[in-house]
Protein backbone atom coordinates (compact mmCIF):
# COMPACT_ATOMS: atom_id res chain seq x y z
CA UNK A 1 0.00 0.00 0.00
CA UNK A 2 2.77 2.38 0.99
CA UNK A 3 4.73 1.16 -2.03
CA UNK A 4 1.82 1.95 -4.34
CA UNK A 5 1.43 5.44 -2.97
CA UNK A 6 5.10 6.07 -3.45
CA UNK A 7 5.16 4.73 -6.98
CA UNK A 8 2.31 7.00 -7.82
CA UNK A 9 4.12 9.93 -6.24
CA UNK A 10 7.23 9.10 -8.24
CA UNK A 11 5.21 8.96 -11.44
CA UNK A 12 3.82 12.39 -10.60
CA UNK A 13 7.31 13.74 -10.10
CA UNK A 14 8.41 12.43 -13.49
CA UNK A 15 5.37 14.09 -15.01
CA UNK A 16 6.14 17.32 -13.22
CA UNK A 17 9.69 17.30 -14.54
CA UNK A 18 8.66 16.34 -18.07
CA UNK A 19 6.09 19.14 -18.08
CA UNK A 20 8.69 21.58 -16.89
CA UNK A 21 11.29 20.82 -19.53
CA UNK A 22 9.97 23.45 -21.87
CA UNK A 23 12.33 25.51 -23.95
CA UNK A 24 12.72 28.25 -21.37
CA UNK A 25 12.40 26.31 -18.15
CA UNK A 26 14.01 27.40 -14.91
CA UNK A 27 16.71 24.93 -13.96
CA UNK A 28 17.23 26.34 -10.46
CA UNK A 29 13.58 26.24 -9.57
CA UNK A 30 13.14 22.74 -10.93
CA UNK A 31 16.16 21.43 -9.02
CA UNK A 32 14.88 23.06 -5.88
CA UNK A 33 11.49 21.39 -6.35
CA UNK A 34 13.24 18.11 -6.96
CA UNK A 35 15.17 18.49 -3.70
CA UNK A 36 11.95 18.97 -1.75
CA UNK A 37 10.45 15.94 -3.51
CA UNK A 38 13.44 13.86 -2.38
CA UNK A 39 12.69 14.86 1.19
CA UNK A 40 9.02 13.91 0.89
CA UNK A 41 9.50 10.70 -0.98
CA UNK A 42 12.47 9.30 0.89
CA UNK A 43 11.30 10.57 4.26
CA UNK A 44 14.59 12.34 4.97
CA UNK A 45 15.10 15.72 6.63
CA UNK A 46 17.00 17.61 3.96
CA UNK A 47 18.33 17.16 0.45
CA UNK A 48 20.75 19.09 -1.69
CA UNK A 49 22.14 18.85 -5.20
CA UNK A 50 25.85 19.55 -5.64
CA UNK A 51 27.69 20.03 -8.92
CA UNK A 52 31.40 20.00 -9.61
CA UNK A 53 32.72 23.31 -10.92
CA UNK A 54 35.46 23.79 -13.49
CA UNK A 55 38.07 23.05 -10.85
CA UNK A 56 36.37 19.82 -9.77
CA UNK A 57 35.11 21.29 -6.51
CA UNK A 58 31.55 20.60 -5.43
CA UNK A 59 29.17 23.53 -5.10
CA UNK A 60 25.57 23.40 -3.99
CA UNK A 61 23.12 24.33 -6.73
CA UNK A 62 19.81 23.59 -5.01
CA UNK A 63 18.57 22.54 -1.60
CA UNK A 64 15.28 21.43 -0.07
CA UNK A 65 15.39 24.39 2.25
CA UNK A 66 17.44 27.53 2.27
CA UNK A 67 18.55 27.56 5.86
CA UNK A 68 22.00 28.98 5.91
CA UNK A 69 23.19 26.23 8.24
CA UNK A 70 22.25 23.61 5.70
CA UNK A 71 23.88 25.56 2.85
CA UNK A 72 27.03 25.83 4.93
CA UNK A 73 27.04 22.10 5.46
CA UNK A 74 27.04 21.53 1.72
CA UNK A 75 29.72 24.18 1.34
CA UNK A 76 32.00 22.31 3.73
CA UNK A 77 32.24 19.57 1.14
CA UNK A 78 34.77 21.19 -1.17
CA UNK A 79 37.63 18.92 -0.51
CA UNK A 80 36.23 16.39 1.92
CA UNK A 81 32.95 14.80 2.89
CA UNK A 82 30.73 11.98 1.71
CA UNK A 83 29.77 13.86 -1.46
CA UNK A 84 33.40 14.33 -2.42
CA UNK A 85 34.04 10.59 -1.95
CA UNK A 86 30.94 9.82 -3.96
CA UNK A 87 31.83 12.27 -6.74
CA UNK A 88 35.38 10.96 -7.02
CA UNK A 89 34.49 7.26 -6.97
CA UNK A 90 31.15 7.44 -8.74
CA UNK A 91 29.79 5.06 -6.09
CA UNK A 92 26.86 5.84 -3.78
CA UNK A 93 27.68 6.22 -0.10
CA UNK A 94 24.56 5.38 1.86
CA UNK A 95 23.42 5.05 5.46
CA UNK A 96 26.46 6.79 6.88
CA UNK A 97 26.10 7.01 10.64
CA UNK A 98 27.21 10.54 11.53
CA UNK A 99 27.44 9.61 15.20
CA UNK A 100 30.01 6.89 14.55
CA UNK A 101 33.63 8.08 14.70
CA UNK A 102 34.64 5.12 12.52
CA UNK A 103 32.19 5.90 9.73
CA UNK A 104 33.17 9.56 9.67
CA UNK A 105 36.92 9.20 10.26
CA UNK A 106 37.78 10.72 6.87
CA UNK A 107 35.88 13.94 7.44
CA UNK A 108 35.49 14.64 11.14
CA UNK A 109 34.86 18.38 10.66
CA UNK A 110 31.96 17.76 8.35
CA UNK A 111 30.50 15.12 10.69
CA UNK A 112 30.73 17.44 13.68
CA UNK A 113 28.99 20.27 11.87
CA UNK A 114 26.29 17.93 10.56
CA UNK A 115 25.61 16.61 14.07
CA UNK A 116 25.50 20.16 15.45
CA UNK A 117 22.82 20.90 12.87
CA UNK A 118 20.85 17.93 14.17
CA UNK A 119 21.60 15.29 11.56
CA UNK A 120 22.45 11.73 12.52
CA UNK A 121 22.72 10.05 9.13
CA UNK A 122 23.65 11.07 5.59
CA UNK A 123 23.69 9.61 2.09
CA UNK A 124 25.49 10.66 -1.07
CA UNK A 125 24.29 9.50 -4.49
CA UNK A 126 26.37 10.30 -7.58
CA UNK A 127 25.03 12.35 -10.47
CA UNK A 128 26.41 10.57 -13.49
CA UNK A 129 26.43 11.46 -17.12
CA UNK A 130 27.48 8.48 -19.19
CA UNK A 131 30.94 7.70 -17.82
CA UNK A 132 31.48 11.04 -16.14
CA UNK A 133 30.56 12.09 -12.61
CA UNK A 134 29.15 15.59 -12.50
CA UNK A 135 28.07 15.93 -8.86
CA UNK A 136 26.08 14.34 -6.07
CA UNK A 137 22.69 14.24 -4.41
CA UNK A 138 23.15 14.63 -0.67
CA UNK A 139 20.51 13.52 1.84
CA UNK A 140 20.39 14.15 5.56
CA UNK A 141 18.30 12.53 8.29
CA UNK A 142 17.46 13.71 11.76
CA UNK A 143 16.11 10.28 12.73
CA UNK A 144 18.33 7.21 12.48
CA UNK A 145 16.13 4.91 10.33
CA UNK A 146 18.01 3.09 7.57
CA UNK A 147 17.19 3.64 3.92
CA UNK A 148 16.44 0.28 2.32
CA UNK A 149 17.40 -0.96 -1.13
CA UNK A 150 14.24 0.34 -2.73
CA UNK A 151 14.81 3.75 -1.16
CA UNK A 152 18.33 3.85 -2.56
CA UNK A 153 17.09 2.81 -6.00
CA UNK A 154 14.57 5.63 -5.80
CA UNK A 155 17.24 8.10 -4.73
CA UNK A 156 19.31 7.04 -7.74
CA UNK A 157 16.34 7.57 -10.04
CA UNK A 158 15.87 11.06 -8.61
CA UNK A 159 19.58 11.77 -9.08
CA UNK A 160 19.14 10.75 -12.71
CA UNK A 161 16.23 13.13 -13.10
CA UNK A 162 18.36 15.92 -11.64
CA UNK A 163 21.12 15.18 -14.15
CA UNK A 164 18.71 15.31 -17.06
CA UNK A 165 17.26 18.55 -15.77
CA UNK A 166 20.64 20.26 -15.55
CA UNK A 167 21.69 19.20 -19.01
CA UNK A 168 18.44 20.30 -20.62
CA UNK A 169 19.16 23.94 -19.99
CA UNK A 170 19.04 26.10 -23.01
CA UNK A 171 22.35 27.68 -23.91
CA UNK A 172 22.83 30.67 -26.14
CA UNK A 173 24.09 28.52 -28.94
CA UNK A 174 22.42 25.16 -29.46
CA UNK A 175 25.61 23.16 -29.15
CA UNK A 176 25.25 20.66 -26.35
CA UNK A 177 28.14 21.75 -24.25
CA UNK A 178 27.48 20.07 -20.96
CA UNK A 179 30.32 21.57 -19.01
CA UNK A 180 29.26 25.12 -19.72
CA UNK A 181 25.73 24.22 -18.63
CA UNK A 182 27.02 23.07 -15.26
CA UNK A 183 28.93 26.33 -14.98
CA UNK A 184 25.85 28.37 -15.81
CA UNK A 185 23.76 26.54 -13.22
CA UNK A 186 26.39 27.17 -10.55
CA UNK A 187 26.71 30.82 -11.43
CA UNK A 188 22.93 31.23 -11.31
CA UNK A 189 23.02 29.85 -7.81
CA UNK A 190 25.52 32.54 -6.74
CA UNK A 191 23.28 35.16 -8.32
CA UNK A 192 20.37 33.95 -6.20
CA UNK A 193 22.46 34.15 -3.02
CA UNK A 194 23.42 37.72 -3.89
CA UNK A 195 19.79 38.72 -4.43
CA UNK A 196 18.81 37.05 -1.15
CA UNK A 197 21.27 39.38 0.56
CA UNK A 198 19.94 42.45 -1.24
CA UNK A 199 16.31 41.68 -0.43
CA UNK A 200 16.92 40.64 3.16
CA UNK A 201 18.71 43.94 3.76
CA UNK A 202 15.98 45.99 2.08
CA UNK A 203 13.27 44.21 4.00
CA UNK A 204 15.23 43.53 7.19
CA UNK A 205 14.30 39.85 7.06
CA UNK A 206 16.40 36.70 7.14
CA UNK A 207 17.86 35.50 3.81
CA UNK A 208 15.56 32.44 4.00
CA UNK A 209 12.44 34.61 4.27
CA UNK A 210 13.71 36.87 1.50
CA UNK A 211 14.26 33.86 -0.74
CA UNK A 212 10.78 32.53 -0.05
CA UNK A 213 9.14 35.83 -1.03
CA UNK A 214 11.42 36.16 -4.06
CA UNK A 215 10.63 32.65 -5.27
CA UNK A 216 6.90 32.99 -4.67
CA UNK A 217 6.81 36.15 -6.76
CA UNK A 218 8.91 34.55 -9.51
CA UNK A 219 6.70 31.47 -9.64
CA UNK A 220 3.41 33.32 -9.72
CA UNK A 221 4.72 35.62 -12.45
CA UNK A 222 6.46 32.89 -14.45
CA UNK A 223 9.88 34.43 -14.12
CA UNK A 224 13.04 32.36 -14.10
CA UNK A 225 14.84 32.78 -10.78
CA UNK A 226 18.16 33.72 -12.36
CA UNK A 227 16.55 36.20 -14.79
CA UNK A 228 14.48 37.73 -12.02
CA UNK A 229 17.55 38.02 -9.79
CA UNK A 230 19.47 39.68 -12.62
CA UNK A 231 16.82 42.34 -13.17
CA UNK A 232 16.54 43.07 -9.45
CA UNK A 233 20.32 43.45 -9.15
CA UNK A 234 20.44 45.66 -12.25
CA UNK A 235 17.76 47.88 -10.68
CA UNK A 236 15.36 47.15 -13.54
CA UNK A 237 12.68 45.83 -11.25
CA UNK A 238 11.00 47.70 -8.40
CA UNK A 239 11.09 45.23 -5.53
CA UNK A 240 8.31 47.15 -3.78
CA UNK A 241 6.04 45.05 -6.00
CA UNK A 242 7.02 41.90 -4.10
CA UNK A 243 4.96 41.26 -0.97
CA UNK A 244 7.34 41.70 1.97
CA UNK A 245 7.58 38.62 4.17
CA UNK A 246 5.85 38.88 7.51
CA UNK A 247 3.85 42.02 6.69
CA UNK B 1 48.19 23.82 -18.45
CA UNK B 2 49.15 23.58 -14.78
CA UNK B 3 52.38 25.50 -15.48
CA UNK B 4 50.43 28.20 -17.24
CA UNK B 5 48.01 28.51 -14.34
CA UNK B 6 50.87 28.79 -11.87
CA UNK B 7 52.51 31.61 -13.84
CA UNK B 8 49.29 33.61 -14.27
CA UNK B 9 49.89 35.77 -11.24
CA UNK B 10 53.31 37.06 -12.18
CA UNK B 11 53.67 36.66 -15.91
CA UNK B 12 53.80 39.21 -18.66
CA UNK B 13 50.46 39.57 -20.46
CA UNK B 14 51.31 38.78 -24.05
CA UNK B 15 53.70 35.97 -23.06
CA UNK B 16 50.93 34.46 -20.94
CA UNK B 17 48.43 34.75 -23.74
CA UNK B 18 50.76 32.86 -26.07
CA UNK B 19 51.41 30.24 -23.38
CA UNK B 20 47.67 29.84 -22.77
CA UNK B 21 46.98 29.49 -26.47
CA UNK B 22 49.65 26.79 -26.71
CA UNK B 23 48.43 24.94 -23.63
CA UNK B 24 44.87 25.02 -24.95
CA UNK B 25 45.88 24.10 -28.47
CA UNK B 26 44.06 27.20 -29.66
CA UNK B 27 44.84 29.63 -32.48
CA UNK B 28 44.75 32.49 -30.05
CA UNK B 29 43.56 33.64 -26.65
CA UNK B 30 42.39 37.03 -25.42
CA UNK B 31 41.21 38.31 -22.08
CA UNK B 32 39.23 41.53 -21.77
CA UNK B 33 37.92 43.10 -18.60
CA UNK B 34 34.88 45.20 -17.86
CA UNK B 35 35.78 48.43 -16.11
CA UNK B 36 33.97 51.25 -14.37
CA UNK B 37 30.32 52.05 -13.84
CA UNK B 38 29.41 51.67 -17.51
CA UNK B 39 31.23 48.34 -17.72
CA UNK B 40 33.30 49.42 -20.69
CA UNK B 41 35.51 46.74 -22.19
CA UNK B 42 39.28 46.99 -21.99
CA UNK B 43 41.91 44.53 -23.14
CA UNK B 44 43.87 42.83 -20.40
CA UNK B 45 46.03 40.61 -22.54
CA UNK B 46 45.89 39.02 -25.98
CA UNK B 47 48.07 36.72 -27.97
CA UNK B 48 49.41 38.78 -30.86
CA UNK B 49 48.04 38.52 -34.39
CA UNK B 50 44.61 37.20 -35.15
CA UNK B 51 43.36 37.04 -31.53
CA UNK B 52 44.28 40.67 -30.88
CA UNK B 53 42.64 41.77 -34.12
CA UNK B 54 39.50 39.73 -33.54
CA UNK B 55 39.12 41.03 -29.98
CA UNK B 56 39.54 44.58 -31.21
CA UNK B 57 36.97 43.95 -33.91
CA UNK B 58 34.24 42.51 -31.73
CA UNK B 59 34.54 45.10 -29.00
CA UNK B 60 34.70 47.94 -31.50
CA UNK B 61 31.56 46.68 -33.20
CA UNK B 62 30.04 45.87 -29.81
CA UNK B 63 28.69 42.59 -31.16
CA UNK B 64 30.00 39.06 -31.17
CA UNK B 65 30.40 36.12 -28.83
CA UNK B 66 32.60 38.16 -26.46
CA UNK B 67 30.13 41.01 -25.89
CA UNK B 68 27.31 38.42 -25.68
CA UNK B 69 29.17 36.42 -23.03
CA UNK B 70 30.01 39.61 -21.10
CA UNK B 71 26.40 40.79 -21.20
CA UNK B 72 24.67 37.51 -20.36
CA UNK B 73 27.23 35.86 -18.10
CA UNK B 74 26.86 32.68 -20.18
CA UNK B 75 29.48 30.93 -22.30
CA UNK B 76 28.94 31.55 -26.02
CA UNK B 77 30.15 28.74 -28.21
CA UNK B 78 30.72 29.21 -31.94
CA UNK B 79 33.37 26.55 -32.60
CA UNK B 80 32.60 26.65 -36.34
CA UNK B 81 31.78 30.11 -37.72
CA UNK B 82 30.33 28.54 -40.88
CA UNK B 83 27.45 27.12 -38.85
CA UNK B 84 26.59 30.41 -37.15
CA UNK B 85 23.34 32.00 -38.30
CA UNK B 86 24.43 34.74 -40.74
CA UNK B 87 22.22 37.36 -39.09
CA UNK B 88 23.61 36.70 -35.63
CA UNK B 89 26.63 39.01 -35.87
CA UNK B 90 26.49 40.04 -39.54
CA UNK B 91 29.44 42.43 -39.93
CA UNK B 92 31.59 40.60 -37.44
CA UNK B 93 31.26 37.27 -39.24
CA UNK B 94 32.42 38.73 -42.53
CA UNK B 95 35.36 40.55 -40.99
CA UNK B 96 36.32 37.60 -38.78
CA UNK B 97 36.60 35.33 -41.80
CA UNK B 98 38.87 37.86 -43.46
CA UNK B 99 41.12 37.66 -40.41
CA UNK B 100 41.18 33.89 -40.73
CA UNK B 101 39.07 33.12 -37.67
CA UNK B 102 37.39 29.72 -38.10
CA UNK B 103 35.73 29.29 -34.73
CA UNK B 104 35.53 31.08 -31.42
CA UNK B 105 34.32 30.33 -27.89
CA UNK B 106 33.89 32.96 -25.21
CA UNK B 107 33.69 32.38 -21.48
CA UNK B 108 32.40 34.93 -19.00
CA UNK B 109 34.59 35.80 -16.02
CA UNK B 110 32.59 36.65 -12.92
CA UNK B 111 30.80 35.63 -9.78
CA UNK B 112 27.00 35.63 -9.90
CA UNK B 113 25.91 39.09 -11.02
CA UNK B 114 29.46 40.40 -10.71
CA UNK B 115 30.79 40.54 -14.26
CA UNK B 116 34.51 40.93 -14.59
CA UNK B 117 35.37 40.19 -18.19
CA UNK B 118 35.58 37.62 -20.95
CA UNK B 119 38.02 34.93 -22.02
CA UNK B 120 38.03 34.43 -25.79
CA UNK B 121 39.51 31.27 -27.30
CA UNK B 122 40.00 31.04 -31.05
CA UNK B 123 39.72 27.56 -32.52
CA UNK B 124 42.68 26.24 -34.50
CA UNK B 125 40.30 24.27 -36.71
CA UNK B 126 36.51 24.43 -37.06
CA UNK B 127 34.57 21.72 -35.24
CA UNK B 128 30.99 20.91 -34.31
CA UNK B 129 31.95 21.30 -30.66
CA UNK B 130 35.01 22.46 -28.83
CA UNK B 131 37.27 19.47 -28.08
CA UNK B 132 36.45 18.06 -24.64
CA UNK B 133 39.89 18.58 -23.11
CA UNK B 134 40.22 22.07 -24.55
CA UNK B 135 36.85 22.99 -23.10
CA UNK B 136 37.74 21.62 -19.67
CA UNK B 137 41.04 23.54 -19.76
CA UNK B 138 39.34 26.73 -20.94
CA UNK B 139 36.85 26.56 -18.08
CA UNK B 140 39.68 25.98 -15.61
CA UNK B 141 41.53 28.95 -17.05
CA UNK B 142 38.37 31.07 -16.81
CA UNK B 143 37.97 30.10 -13.14
CA UNK B 144 41.61 30.94 -12.43
CA UNK B 145 41.31 34.29 -14.21
CA UNK B 146 38.16 35.09 -12.25
CA UNK B 147 40.06 34.49 -9.01
CA UNK B 148 42.91 36.63 -10.24
CA UNK B 149 40.67 39.50 -11.34
CA UNK B 150 38.86 39.50 -8.01
CA UNK B 151 42.21 39.72 -6.25
CA UNK B 152 43.56 42.36 -8.56
CA UNK B 153 40.54 44.50 -7.87
CA UNK B 154 42.66 46.80 -5.72
CA UNK B 155 42.39 44.47 -2.75
CA UNK B 156 44.97 42.16 -1.27
CA UNK B 157 44.82 38.41 -1.63
CA UNK B 158 42.39 36.77 0.74
CA UNK B 159 43.40 33.91 2.96
CA UNK B 160 45.07 30.99 1.29
CA UNK B 161 43.51 31.55 -2.11
CA UNK B 162 45.60 30.13 -4.90
CA UNK B 163 45.71 31.08 -8.50
CA UNK B 164 43.79 27.90 -9.29
CA UNK B 165 40.54 29.74 -8.80
CA UNK B 166 38.58 31.95 -6.49
CA UNK B 167 39.54 31.22 -2.89
CA UNK B 168 37.28 28.59 -1.40
CA UNK B 169 35.72 31.18 0.86
CA UNK B 170 34.24 32.84 -2.20
CA UNK B 171 32.08 29.77 -2.78
CA UNK B 172 30.14 30.07 0.41
CA UNK B 173 26.51 31.13 0.34
CA UNK B 174 26.99 33.55 3.26
CA UNK B 175 29.65 35.44 1.33
CA UNK B 176 27.27 36.08 -1.57
CA UNK B 177 24.41 36.94 0.79
CA UNK B 178 26.63 39.35 2.72
CA UNK B 179 27.80 40.89 -0.58
CA UNK B 180 24.17 41.62 -1.45
CA UNK B 181 23.48 43.06 2.01
CA UNK B 182 26.55 45.29 2.03
CA UNK B 183 25.72 46.56 -1.47
CA UNK B 184 22.41 47.86 -0.05
CA UNK B 185 24.00 49.19 3.15
CA UNK B 186 26.55 51.22 1.20
CA UNK B 187 24.50 51.74 -1.96
CA UNK B 188 27.34 50.38 -4.09
CA UNK B 189 27.70 47.70 -6.76
CA UNK B 190 28.05 44.05 -5.79
CA UNK B 191 31.66 43.99 -6.87
CA UNK B 192 32.49 46.97 -4.68
CA UNK B 193 30.55 45.43 -1.80
CA UNK B 194 32.59 42.23 -2.11
CA UNK B 195 35.76 44.30 -2.22
CA UNK B 196 34.78 46.14 0.98
CA UNK B 197 34.02 42.85 2.71
CA UNK B 198 37.36 41.40 1.68
CA UNK B 199 39.29 44.52 2.61
CA UNK B 200 37.68 44.49 6.05
CA UNK B 201 38.45 40.81 6.55
CA UNK B 202 42.02 41.35 5.40
CA UNK B 203 42.61 44.37 7.62
CA UNK B 204 41.38 42.50 10.70
CA UNK B 205 43.04 39.26 9.67
CA UNK B 206 39.70 37.45 9.82
CA UNK B 207 38.41 34.76 7.45
CA UNK B 208 36.07 36.27 4.87
CA UNK B 209 33.43 33.66 5.74
CA UNK B 210 33.38 34.79 9.38
CA UNK B 211 32.98 38.44 8.44
CA UNK B 212 30.21 37.51 5.99
CA UNK B 213 28.53 35.39 8.67
CA UNK B 214 28.54 38.39 11.02
CA UNK B 215 26.97 40.58 8.35
CA UNK B 216 24.22 38.05 7.62
CA UNK B 217 23.56 37.57 11.36
CA UNK B 218 23.42 41.40 11.65
CA UNK B 219 26.25 41.54 14.10
CA UNK B 220 28.16 43.74 11.67
CA UNK B 221 26.97 46.57 9.45
CA UNK B 222 28.82 48.56 6.83
CA UNK B 223 27.90 52.23 6.94
CA UNK B 224 29.49 54.84 4.78
CA UNK B 225 30.55 57.03 7.67
CA UNK B 226 34.26 56.85 6.92
CA UNK B 227 34.85 54.97 10.14
CA UNK B 228 34.22 51.69 8.46
CA UNK B 229 31.96 48.93 9.61
CA UNK B 230 30.83 48.50 13.15
CA UNK B 231 28.66 46.31 15.29
CA UNK B 232 25.11 47.54 15.89
CA UNK B 233 24.65 48.47 19.51
CA UNK B 234 28.28 49.28 20.14
CA UNK B 235 27.86 52.69 18.58
CA UNK B 236 25.18 54.76 16.91
CA UNK B 237 24.58 53.63 13.33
Amino acid sequence: MIGMAREQRLAEIFMEVADSLTEDFDVLDLLQRLSTRCVELLDVSAAGILLADALGELQVVAASDEHTRLLELFALQHHQGPCVDCYRSGAARTNIDLTSPGATANWPRFATRARETGYVATHAIPLRLRDRNIGALNLFQKSPHQLGESDIALAKALAGVATITILQQRTLEQSHIERTQLQTALNSRILVEQVKGILSERWQTSPDEAFFAFRSYARSNHLRLADFATSIIAGDFDTAAIPVPGS
Amino acid sequence: MADVLRSLRHGDGSVLAVACAQALGAAGVAVSVLVGEDQGVEPLWRSPGVAAEFEELQFTLGVGPGPDAARTGTAVMAPDLDTVRPDRWPTLLTEARKLGVVGVCCFPLGLGAIRLGVLTVLASAPGATMPEQQLADALTLAAALTGLLLEGNGSRPVGSGTVMGPPMELHRAVVHQATGMVSVQLDVSLSEALLRLRAFAYSRDLPLGDVAGDVVARRLRFNDDKDGPHSPGSRKG
